[in-house]
């Protein structure tokens, strides 16, 4: 557990969005042969190091990292798009993490609420954000990029609150 | 601020979502003149429960129908619509 | 010795100020306890009448002690003297007084109390306008209580979401072992206390059985949240509660920047343990200061060691008032009478003498010093010298928050208070809250006039009796005819008082003449920690372009839209906007231009039914595109009118891309998702939002197609057509399309990658001789070629029809909006249609009306004005009553406000190559 909450932009990288329209069932063992597993349930995460889904929402997943693997597997059932450019990940480090998360928020972000490896959507201070609950010490934040900078800066101000 | 039970969320605050109408508002765009008139500019207006589409916007995305007592604010069911999706 | 004290034991450690005065206060002491710690009883004066008040009470209840505490910025105007804890070097002020609290010449006031009794506000709105005007001037001045800062705040305020399985609401004895118990059971625990301290009723009458800092220590032992200095502050939907926390005292510092937060708390269940405020006594000048709450003597002679008064007289209905008299003794003061309204009650403290049946009926006092106490006993007038009196007309149970909750209430007779009953949420009250103690009904004595019920709005008695009189009966109207129980402490020591006089009057029981409602906040709440955040920023994050840090290089003139902020201008060397937007326009026309275009709205629809998709979203046909083929559209609302407009590409099979204006982005992003998944959940589609993913680059001008082309290393697509390609190394998207009505291209490429896309698009346009154009710019070359913008022309009011787009639409229907354009309305000739007008004057003003002659109603007004770019002259696109048949018509546009007038001539809007010989191939 790193010792101070921080906040730290990530590189630009890779992100596609999966959606599925048709035969979910058909298309889902699919792709669980092409990756070795399962598209995660709503609101949690599964991946294989190359390639992470995160779940937001019924019929999306979040896919980051290399999607060529996927391509072959759509058919006429899915469709991958780009969608990188607009997001700028944020790590969420240390042991405040979970408190930061709260501040300007209205979801429950303590451990019961978003175990490890859960996946939400809510809205911060106005801006709506994807968070993945990476591990206990840390939290990957989706944020629009035009709102990231603003953000960012929301969550500075606000480190000195935290308890931890 | 409404506690809503997102089908596929579970329970959030109002702030994540959008209303949008009442079910009985609905307009089909290739539908008759007159009905799709009738839809946009009247509706039931009940001092009770009515059937309601909102969106869990900033949450899943996902659109869903409220039965809402317009009075007591209580929501009495949630049901999911949409495209068929994996469970 | 007279008057509130407290012997120096050397730890009077923390000074402070009052009016200019250095004072020194203990550890834990409230300002109030301070003041009267120094021997200080005079505070404050009222808000009407200007009458002297002291400190009536040790709580968030108090009426009189309003005092501004803080400096600059941080001042927080109207705090109660008994709701802040002293810290080093507060400055605190009194209010309401000049020059100085002890000779406030607006205490004239007090004489001319016949003419401002209650109601005379309501009664100076009668008569000339003019009267009231000159009033108002002067009961501005007159009236409020402190001053709002005129500097902005320093600090921050925080908003936070907070989740429990339990909310207990007050930490004294019950909810102390209510909040322990849940805890203790494994529930997610938080306990709210607005004192800085816990115990509640504790801090004045202990039990030794309970120890509140253990009992706190165990909760937050086993994971339970604890806040003090936090007031549950209201009690919304589903259980949803805000507190709100004070992080720093008002006018202190914040080491960490915020002053104060908000809660947004969802609890499982609520516990309301809030206890209850002790009921005041009217009689003639009980407002007076050295008047004080039972309770609250006893607060400050047990808690911080103060004694409000030597010579004591205590009035009461009750037996709670026998344990302050009690306390009294003890600490060496003499309680002179002990005032039982009560035929008999229990034995009398030692050293005290009780009078039964009997009820105080004024008091007086020199240089604002309580002195004499005149009681009626048994039936005839008794006086007794005394500096303080310690009143108590009963208790009333604190249900505000239960009646936010919906909650109902129960009369308790005995105790002549509502006790709360039942609640359509999951919350509960306990502990005294539900067990106030019985104290009868007892008819006041002395003079109704000066008998005080509403100590803040200055309500006498005899201002109830009067709007009864003038006929205002119901409690509905008794508050606002009176303004009773409407200031800063909202009734929380008279609406009892007042409810038990009308209902006398009305000649019914006080639960049968009603009570108002209960609204939070439950004590008041400074602004900035509503807004949290932004109080900064007015609310809303300003939304940079991905390529803003390029521009900002330029120094370019910015332009808000919306929440974006895009470079409006690019001037060189002093130039001023127009001459910038003139130049860089110019370039356009003649050799090149590049501008940013990225805010537009952009979607990635795919599938097999993604056409299908498109054709209910949008009004024209897209079916028809071939792939790597484009075309504009527009959608419309349900009603027919149009909403907003945009391309769209065939980039693949079954992959389009749908552009569409950037301030109607998000509107058109639900829409989409409506339809797609409310509409028609089973079309075989997926619609992305990208608009952020893509940046996006217009080229335009005569040389474009030549600099595109060696930058791709390839065929510039042709107009309308669509070419994946790579510039600069980097994969892009290159659409055909012009708004300028120049050739042009606008290149979309992922954001990350859009620095090195621009940087070489710049330095091929620059070599040819072209430079970066703005929205100003943008602005020009539209209105010249008579392209329509959403927000203006579009402006939500304007059919296909009227825009000269009717032919555009899709004829097999099925689009939304397709339905409401067969109504016979949205076909009258006579609706205002799109022209364009050319100066037959000077510039036309925009926003100007037309007219046919002078004196006439409008029939248009100008939606866009500018000039001919390479030409000169001013021309300007307008909506005009049947314009589409006016052509060559002459009229004038107007503008009063601006004294702004030009003729003018109806044309086509299209001035500039209509034909679009510039760009078709």
């Amino acid at each position: 557990m790193t010792d101070a909450t921080s906040i730290i932009a990530l590189p630009a990288a890779p992100l596609h969005a999966l959606e599925i329209w048709s035969n979910p069932m058909a298309l889902a063992t699919r792709v669980q042969k092409a990756l070795g597993f399962a598209l995660p349930a709503m609101n949690r995460s599964a991946g294989n190091g190359s390639i992470t889904l995160l779940r937001f929402e019924p019929t999306v997943w979040l896919a980051e990292g290399a999607v060529s693997v996927l391509v072959d597997t759509l058919g006429d059932d899915g469709a991958l798009t780009a969608i990188g450019g607009g997001i700028v990940r944020f790590r969420i480090a240390g042991p405040g993490w979970r408190e930061l998360l709260m501040e300007g928020g209205v979801f429950d972000t303590s451990a019961a609420a978003f175990p490890v490896g859960a996946t939400a959507a809510t809205v911060i201070d106005h801006v709506g954000v994807r968070l993945h609950a990476e591990s206990d010490d840390a939290c990957i934040a989706y944020v629009p990029s035009s709102y990231a900078q603003s953000l960012h800066h929301f969550w500075d101000e606000a480190l000195p609150l935290l308890a931890s | 601020m409404y506690q809503i039970t997102c089908p596929h969320c579970g329970p959030r605050a109002q702030t994540e979502f959008t209303y949008e109408r009442t079910t009985d508002s609905v307009v089909d765009p290739a539908g008759d003149a007159s009905t799709a008139m009738q839809a946009l500019y009247t509706r039931a207006n009940p001092m009770g429960l009515d059937d309601e589409i909102w969106r869990h916007t900033y949450g899943c995305r996902a659109w869903m129908v409220l039965t809402r007592h317009r009075v007591t604010h209580e929501i009495h069911a949630v049901k999911a619509i949409g495209p068929e999706a994996l469970p | 010795m007279s008057g509130p004290s407290r012997s120096a034991t050397g730890e009077e450690t923390i000074p402070f100020t009052f009016d200019g005065t250095t004072y020194h206060a203990r550890p834990g002491d409230t300002l109030a306890a301070a003041l009267l710690a120094n021997g200080i009883g005079l505070v404050g004066r009222s808000f009407k009448y200007h009458r002297p008040r002291g400190i009536m009470t040790a709580g968030i209840e108090e009426p009189n002690a309003l005092v501004t505490v803080g400096t600059g910025g941080r001042a927080e105007p109207n705090t109660r003297a008994t709701d802040v804890f002293v810290y080093p070097g507060m400055v605190a002020k009194s209010q309401n007084r000049w020059p100085s609290l002890s000779f406030d010449v607006a205490s004239i006031f007090g004489l001319a109390a016949p003419a401002l009794g209650a109601g005379f506000y309501y009664k100076t709105f009668f008569g000339p306008a003019k009267h009231w005007m000159r009033y108002e001037g002067f009961i501005r001045r007159a009236a409020g209580l402190g001053n709002a800062p005129t500097e902005p705040d320093p600090d921050n305020f925080s908003q936070r979401a907070g989740f429990c399985d339990v909310l207990v609401v007050g930490s004294g004895p019950a909810g102390l072992k209510a909040a322990l118990e849940a805890a203790e059971a494994g529930s997610r625990v938080m306990l709210v206390e607005q004192d800085a301290e816990p115990g509640g009723s504790l801090l004045r009458d202990p039990d030794s059985a309970i120890d509140p800092a253990a009992i706190i220590a165990r909760i937050k032992a086993l994971g339970g949240e604890v806040l003090l200095r936090t007031t549950a502050s209201g009690y919304w939907d589903h259980n949803f509660l805000t507190l709100t926390q004070r992080l720093v005292e008002p006018g202190a510092v914040p080491p960490h920047g915020f002053a104060q937060r908000l809660w947004h708390v969802r609890a499982g269940r609520v516990v309301l343990a809030t206890g209850l405020i002790e009921r005041p006594v009217p009689f003639a000048n009980n407002d007076h200061p050295g008047v004080m709450l039972s309770q609250a003597v006893r607060s400050y002679v047990r808690r911080w060691g103060v004694l409000p008064g030597n010579r004591v007289v205590i009035a009461t209905n009750n037996d709670d008032a026998y344990v302050t008299a009690q306390a009294l003794v003890e600490a060496g003061a003499e309680v002179v009478a002990l005032l039982d309204a009560r035929a008999s009650g229990p034995a009398a403290p030692s050293g005290v003498t009780v009078y039964h049946d009997a009820r105080p009926a004024s008091v007086t006092g020199r240089k604002h010093a309580l002195r004499k106490v005149t009681a009626v006993v048994g039936g005839s007038e008794q006086s007794f010298h005394a500096d303080l009196m310690a009143v108590s007309g009963g208790f009333v149970p604190v249900a505000h928050l239960h009646m936010q909750a919906g909650g109902k209430l129960t009369w308790n007779e005995e105790a002549q208070a509502f006790i709360p009953g039942e609640t359509p949420q999951a919350c509960e009250t306990i502990g005294a809250g539900l067990a106030p103690p019985p104290a009868p009904a007892v008819p006041p004595a002395g003079k109704a006039k000066k008998s005080f019920v509403d100590f803040q709005n200055d309500v006498s008695l005899a201002d109830i009796d009067l709007a009864w009189q003038e006929g205002y009966r119901s409690v509905e109207h008794l508050k606002r005819y009176t303004t009773l129980g409407m200031a800063t402490d909202q009734g929380k020591t008279s609406n009892m008082v007042a409810l038990s006089r009308l209902a006398e009057k009305q000649g019914v029981t006080v639960p049968e003449a009603g009570l108002t409602t209960f609204r939070p906040p439950f004590t008041p709440v400074t602004m900035g920690l509503l807004a949290g955040a932004g109080a900064r920023n007015a609310g809303a994050h300003v939304r940079r372009i991905p390529l803003h840090a390029l521009h900002e290089a330029h120094e370019p003139i910015w332009q808000p839209l919306g929440y974006w902020f895009r470079p409006r201008a690019y001037p060189l060397g002093g130039e001023s906007l127009q001459q910038a937007a003139l130049r860089e326009a110019r370039t356009v026309r003649t050799i090149a231009g590049l501008s940013d275009v990225s805010t537009l709205g952009k979607f990635e629809v795919s599938g097999p039914d993604a056409a299908r998709l498109l054709e209910i979203v949008c009004a024209t046909t897209v079916g028809k595109l071939a792939i790597g083929r484009g075309r504009y559209t527009f959608m419309c609302r349900e009603d027919g009118f149009v909403n907003d407009d945009g391309t769209v590409w065939r980039l693949a099979e079954n992959r389009y891309l749908l552009t569409s204006s950037t301030g109607g982005a998000d509107r058109m992003a639900h829409l989409i998702s409506y339809v797609r998944n409310s509409l028609w959940p089973d079309l075989k589609c997926s619609v992305v939002n990208v608009q952020e993913h893509y940046a996006g680059i217009a080229l335009a001008g005569p040389r474009a197609r030549s600099i595109l082309a060696a930058l791709i290393g390839a065929e510039s697509p042709r107009h309308m057509g669509y070419a994946p390609g790579t510039l600069a190394g980097v994969p892009v998207h290159v659409l055909a399309a012009s708004y300028s009505g120049e050739r042009a291209f606008e290149i979309h490429v992922e954001a990350s990658h859009a620095a090195e896309v621009w940087r070489a698009i710049e330095v091929s346009t620059r070599a040819e001789g072209g430079a970066p154009y703005g929205l100003e710019a943008m602005e020009l070359l539209r209105i010249e070629k008579g392209h329509v913008v959403v927000g203006g022309e579009v402006d939500g009011r304007s059919t296909p029809h009227d825009l000269g787009l009717g032919g555009m639409l899709n004829k097999a229907g099925g689009f939304i909006g397709a339905a409401g354009l067969t109504r016979p309305a949205l076909s009258d000739p006579n609706r205002n249609n799109l022209v364009g007008l050319v100066s037959l004057d000077g510039p036309i003003p925009e926003g100007g009306m037309l007219i046919q002659r002078a004196g006439q109603s409008p029939q248009g007004h100008v939606t866009a004005a500018a000039r001919r770019i390479l030409d000169g002259g001013a021309i300007a696109l307008a909506l005009v009553q049947g314009g589409h048949k006016r052509h060559g018509e002459e009229l004038i546009v107007t503008s009063p406000t601006r004294g702004e007038k030009a003729r003018v001539r109806v044309t086509s809007p299209h001035f500039y190559d209509p034909a679009g010989e510039r760009y078709r191939d």
